[in-house]
């Protein structure tokens, strides 16, 4: 604290988790939706990312990117670029990713089998 | 005035994402704590039920976390599941230091090496490098007594894994308009229904049934009994 002790304080050793070698696939709809976002432009890709928080331990996180400094694992599904990071691919082996219409307006939602619970909200799982 | 030793852990969180990393698994507004300002949360599973009650000390160039030796590995396993591709790092300063809780009201200084950090209107929690801090001289006993007397919560008495933050007297530490947190939810769905169940009270020794007592005293003691919901909104 003040007087200096935290400086030598020894590091938390932290177990990750093995990367797994992702296996997901993309319902028609959200096939649709990503064409439409994408067009021709194949220098785009879709990161499919997984952050802590939400009311259930882990939030999805979608975005299309050009690139990441990321250590990433790429797939090509149904034509698109797909990048998963390797820090978070136990979470996110075998999802499906969908897109839903809702009263306020649509969105990609992720199905994912080996989550034991997801948020009523839906944007977060454990 | 009286000085307790206590038995604390404390982690220091590094990194750019450390304050919205800490927020988003904690029950109190986090993520705007300004350098030199310290805050109390409450890391929650994802039932609400309690992990570890923190106090988070933001020292400019990292955050420290001071929470509850027993409760130390479980929370290390806790945040450590949840960095993923986050900016933090953990280091774990708990053997470099000791720490106590003053019991005073007044604002006065403190040695060279301690520092000083109100928690409550009559608590300060210090912590010092090891074999520097003030000497304690108040026991398990008395801190108890004191305890049951003010109706203030200890880890392994009132807050333990078994209860969620309203029901052991730590519903202050619940932000009521924060965002996500792990176990936001069923603390919000309690508080919006008022359906918190139970509830720390201070009773007389005798008045309630044993398995409610949390620390017990010579008259009195402190006990998680069932109230009346609506009554207590």
């Amino acid at each position: 604290m003040d007087c200096g002790t935290c400086e030598t304080a020894p590091a938390v050793l932290i177990t990750k988790p093995e990367p797994v070698s992702v296996s997901l696939t993309i319902t028609e709809r959200a096939t649709t939706m990503l064409t439409d976002a994408f067009g021709d432009d194949d220098s785009h890709a879709l990161l499919v990312g997984v952050s802590s928080g939400g009311c259930s331990g882990y939030m999805y996180d979608l975005q299309i990117v050009e690139s990441t400094e990321q250590d990433v694992q790429e797939l090509n599904i149904d034509g698109f670029r797909v990048l998963v990071p390797n820090a978070t691919s136990h979470l996110l082996d075998g999802i499906e990713i969908d897109f839903v219409e809702k009263l306020m307006g649509g969105g990609f939602k992720i199905n994912n089998p080996s989550a034991d619970s997801t948020c009523g909200c839906g944007e977060s799982f454990s | 005035m009286p000085i307790v030793a206590r038995d604390a852990s404390l982690l220091i969180v590094r990194g750019a994402d450390a304050l919205n990393f800490i927020d988003g698994l904690s029950t109190n507004l986090v993520k705007n704590l300004q350098s030199g300002s310290h805050v109390q949360t409450v890391f929650t599973d994802r039932n609400a039920r309690i992990i570890d009650l923190c106090t988070c000390y933001h020292m400019d160039s990292f955050i420290v976390l001071i929470g509850h030796n027993q409760n130390r590995e479980i929370l290390l396993t806790h945040l450590n599941g949840r960095i993923l591709t986050s900016d933090v790092q953990i280091s774990d300063a708990t053997e470099n230091n000791d720490f106590f809780i003053e019991i005073t009201e007044e604002t006065k200084e403190y040695s060279k090496g301690i520092t000083a950090l109100r928690i409550a209107e009559s608590e300060v929690l210090l912590v010092a490098s090891k074999g520097t801090g003030p000497d304690a001289d108040m026991n398990r006993e008395q801190w108890n007594e004191w305890r049951i007397q003010e109706v203030r919560p200890d880890v392994g008495h009132e807050i333990s894994n078994k209860c969620h933050p309203f029901s052991c007297g730590l519903e202050h530490l619940v932000h009521p308009e924060k965002g996500c947190y792990i176990g936001q939810e069923i603390l919000v769905r309690m508080r919006s229904r008022g359906t918190i169940g139970r509830g720390l009270q201070r009773v007389e020794n005798g008045s309630c049934k044993p398995n409610f007592v949390t620390t017990k005293g010579k008259s009195h003691c402190l006990a998680i009994v069932r109230i009346n919901n609506r009554e207590s909104q």
